[in-house]
């Protein structure tokens, strides 16, 4: 933490925030630092992880001395500023434009399996009592029907243009798949082209879709689990697919697992994963999953047996490699679709009861 | 004339390959739009081999270089786009038969006000412009010189431009050109910076900072090299005073500029031209080859070994570019969407360094300014205010065109002394200020002297100068409405308040809106409060003027409007 002041407190400056005097780091933005105060500052375009952008006016802050308000997201404090957060005027302009928001967009609820943030518009919707039908008129986006990828719903129908998805997609994923096209209300979200998704530089690793604040980009494989039954409940755990240890949160609903979203504050991934951490998850609970011990009998074909035997069996031919061949013989492959704990079981079991190191994972990363 | 069935700019063998044209500019400063013109002109249109050469030369994601060359009016991605003929249909030429005349042209699609109120209707064919009010009318005319200046009047910009040859190297160095300079250069920058301070000379494209401010924050700035860019992409409708300027009196320019880089130690420039003024382009690529011929420009131009040059770079249509971190942006060959500020050109502008970004009219006054000192510049204004100000006048007038008022000198007497007042017997209804961006003045808010204080107390700006006037036989709603379409058309899409809000404000004046007058002005004035406050730039935030001064001053109008359209 930088302290440059040597008052000891980890802050440059001061500022006056609702008439607070409160502490502020150098290069900090005013929406930073409001946040770090819990204010409660409306915002569509924005994402902690993104470059501020400034696009949906929504963070609007009074900054005395300034003729209009500003944006809090892409100001940065200096010392000695006096911005205000709530007033009349600021709700009065939120309303104004969450209205106008809602007016350019065929919904404005969508299944909260969308994407991680798909929920922000209607729940800014519904704070500022923003459901007026004002502003009626042309909607804006074209939604991308034909693309038929497995993945990602490109329903832009309910774009409201924030940019999260080409913003994402450079900055954090670095793919540059996705752009902007044409001007003003004629702006659409594009591949190169306009082509479809499979035919450009995306990686499907998903995080358009979790950024996504209406749900106009969605998870196509969470919302065909739209049916289950059951409240939706998310489980913290790691990927087990390579070693970076993205954090992500398994969503199931009673015993079935129905999609995963990435962890925000995972510590390693920040909210990001890739196309098989995302969204290969069907193994889980496919009927052609393996649920019971087999073994190839004299006739040469596999045949359900019980757990001892299946063990036994097993033994027998680790044991005779070893004996004829030495500890070396054997070498352990763990599955990247295994548990953590089935891996580290694995690697207990080659190193322990073999003595040997030759243990790897598929997905070695 | 052929208009039609062009399929590209070159016959054969004299072709240049992708990879002649990737060389010729790869290692060039802002390589991206004059390579994205040489392809479409090459081509007939920007296909998509071209696009994809261009991605992997300059190393730009191919998505992001598709995404930018949908932002422009005029880089067709269809075969033969790029000799479409394009027909104005902006403010003015609407009331001259725009649409008659578009019809009248197969192929030929519309496009905003290039610039050319002054005369008949003009018409982009490739890269020259022809005017007329019909097809068979159609020729290609120079520009306009501005009309005789009043004789009480003293000129600061246009003091020589009548004078044949002006554009010339040597006709500008015989009318007293470039001899500020010369004396300049032998003084120290420091002392130039103050010579701007004094004069009082600000900023001209409408933002009215004071230049000297401006270079000498520049010239203390960290960071180098640092640029000089004149913004020369006149796009506000209503608005052509830039083409007068660069088109006779080029080299006034230029030696702005080499001053301004002398005053902040800057090493390059640029000129960024809007699209629409091709034979301006030709005119100041010759310039500047004089100049860079005369040692003006090149290794030694401020000194020994004390380099300074200068490149054109022409726009490729958006009305945007003109915001001057847009039209940066549009240099780097990146999205010209407006960057956030602060912080501001002079400390972050082109590619990330200190840049100054001026007017034409503003660096074309500097060389009078060296000539003739502070004083004399200062003293040009009225009472208070200083210098003087281009207007460009269009519209309902006997004699439209340029001229070069005091600071401070009422508008009325411009309109109805100097350019002959409102023709066939009509009455004055309205002019709008600023060309679009200041919305209308009307009644007793015409007796207004042009400055902005005072016509910022009328609720309006004087911004680049552009005035257009309306008699009283015009639609107000009809001229509201055109505004309106511009400004959404224009939008860069990049903040929500101005998107959106020039989208709803359209469809409002078009007659889409609520049916009862109440909902309908409730509607508009909140529209118009949120975008003048909250839009990230100056489009979203000037474009309500329109609407707000239409409800001000015809509110008859308005009312009938809602009834009609119920």
């Amino acid at each position: 933490m930088s302290d440059n002041s040597g008052n000891g407190t980890g802050f440059d400056f001061e500022i006056t925030l609702d008439g607070e005097k409160v502490g502020v780091r150098r290069g900090e933005s005013l929406y930073e630092v409001s946040e770090r105060h819990r204010k409660e500052i409306p915002t569509l375009c924005y994402d902690p992880r993104l470059e501020a952008f400034g696009g949906c006016r929504l963070c609007i802050v009074e900054l005395d001395g300034a003729r209009n308000p500003v944006a809090s997201c892409t100001t940065r404090a200096e010392s000695g500023m006096r911005i205000t957060t709530r007033s009349a005027r600021l709700d009065m302009h939120r309303r104004v434009l969450m209205e106008m928001v809602a007016s350019e967009n065929r919904d404005t609820d969508v299944d909260p399996l969308s994407g991680y943030a798909s929920q922000e518009m209607a729940v800014l919707l519904d704070r500022y009592e923003a459901r007026t039908g004002r502003f009626a008129g042309a909607r804006s986006g074209r939604s991308r029907p034909d693309d038929d990828n497995p993945f990602i719903l490109r329903d832009y129908e309910n774009c409201i243009s924030c940019y999260r998805c080409v913003r994402v997609c450079a900055e954090q994923e670095g793919d540059y798949a996705i752009s902007v096209m044409n001007r003003g209300f004629e702006t659409q979200i594009t591949t190169e082209f306009e082509g479809l998704l499979g035919d450009s530089a995306c990686t499907f690793c998903g995080q358009c879709i979790q950024t996504c604040p209406t749900g106009a980009l969605a998870d196509i494989k969470a919302l065909a689990n739209a049916d289950v039954p059951g409240e939706t409940e998310k489980t913290r755990t790691v990927c087990p697919y390579c070693g970076v240890g993205c954090a992500v949160d398994l969503m199931s609903r009673g015993d079935k697992l129905i999609g995963v979203q990435p962890a925000m504050d995972g510590p390693a991934n920040e909210g990001a994963l890739c196309v098989k951490g995302q969204f290969a998850f069907d193994f889980v609970q496919h009927p052609d999953r393996l649920a019971y011990p087999m073994v190839r009998g004299e006739d040469g074909e596999l045949h359900e047996t019980d757990w001892d035997t299946a063990l036994d069996r097993a033994a027998a031919g680790f044991t005779a490699a070893v004996e004829d061949h030495g500890r070396h013989s054997v070498y352990g492959v763990a599955s990247g679709r295994a548990p953590h704990e089935a891996a580290y079981m694995m690697q207990r079991f080659i190193r322990g009861a073999f003595g040997t190191n030759q243990i790897d994972n598929c997905s070695r990363a | 004339m052929p208009l039609f069935g062009y399929a590209g700019n070159y016959d054969g063998m004299n072709t240049p390959s992708d990879a002649e044209l990737l060389a010729k500019w790869r290692e060039e400063p802002a390589p991206l739009l004059p390579l994205l013109h040489e392809f479409h002109e090459r081509d007939g249109h920007l296909s998509e081999n071209a696009l994809r050469a261009i991605s992997d030369d300059l190393r730009i994601p191919i998505a992001d270089l598709f995404g930018t060359v949908t932002f422009y009016h005029h880089f067709s991605r269809d075969p033969g786009g790029y000799a479409h003929a394009r027909v104005c249909t902006g403010p003015i030429c609407a009331l001259q038969g725009a649409d008659e005349l578009l019809a009248a042209m197969p192929n030929a699609h519309a496009m905003p006000c290039p610039g050319r109120c002054d005369e008949p209707i003009p018409v982009l064919d490739r890269d020259r412009v022809l005017c007329g009010t019909t097809v068979a009318e159609l020729a290609a005319r120079p520009s306009p010189l501005p009309p005789a200046p009043h004789p009480d009047i003293e000129e600061c910009v246009f003091a020589h431009i009548r004078t044949p040859g002006r554009a010339t190297l040597a006709g500008y160095r015989a009318t007293g050109g470039y001899s500020g300079l010369e004396d300049a250069l032998c003084g120290r920058p420091g002392a130039l910076l103050d010579a701007i301070d004094a004069s009082g000379l600000a900023g001209r494209g409408g933002a009215g900072f004071p230049t000297g401010r401006k270079w000498r924050a520049v010239a203390e700035a960290a960071g180098e090299p640092r640029t000089i860019v004149c913004n020369a992409d006149e796009g506000e409708p209503g608005c052509f005073k830039d083409r007068a300027l660069m088109d006779y009196d080029p080299h006034a320019v230029i030696e702005g500029m080499i001053a301004a880089g002398f005053a902040t130690g800057a090493t390059r420039g640029f000129i960024y031209l809007r699209y629409e003024y091709p034979d301006t382009m030709r005119i100041l690529e010759t310039a500047l080859e004089e100049a860079r011929g005369d040692g003006l420009l090149g290794a030694d131009a401020l000194g020994p070994g004390r380099p300074f040059d200068l490149w054109v770079r022409r726009g490729a249509g958006a009305y945007i570019c003109g915001e001057e971190t847009s039209l940066l942006n549009s240099l780097e060959g990146q999205h010209p969407f407006p960057r956030n500020r602060p912080p501001f050109p002079v400390t972050h502008g082109y590619e990330d360094l200190p840049t100054v970004v001026n007017n034409v009219e503003t660096l074309a006054s500097v060389p009078h300014i060296l000539v003739h000192g502070a004083e004399w510049y200062r003293g040009l204004g009225i009472g208070d205010h200083a210098g003087t100000k281009v207007i460009s006048l269009s519209g309902d007038v006997a004699r439209p065109g340029n001229y070069e008022v005091p600071m401070g000198f009422p508008l009325m007497t411009l309109i109805d002394d100097w350019a002959g007042g409102v023709p066939r017997g009509r009455k004055i209804q309205a002019v709008t200020m600023a060309g679009l961006s200041g919305g209308f003045l009307a009644g007793e808010a015409l007796d207004v002297t042009l400055d902005e204080p005072d016509i910022r107390s009328k609720g309006s700006f004087l911004g680049a100068g552009g005035i257009m006037v309306f008699d009283d036989s015009r639609d107000m709603i009809e001229v509201a409405h055109s505004a309106m379409e511009f400004f959404a058309e224009e939008s860069c899409g990049k903040c929500f308040p101005c998107r959106i809000g020039t989208q709803r404000l359209t469809e409002r004046l078009h007659g889409d809106g609520p049916p009862d007058i109440g909902a309908w002005i409730d509607e508009v004035h909140d529209l118009g409060d949120t975008m003048m406050q909250t839009s990230a730039c100056g489009l979203g935030q000037a474009a309500p003027l329109i609407t707000e001064s239409l409800i001000r001053y015809f509110p008859d109008r308005v009312s009938r409007h809602v009834a009609e359209s119920a």
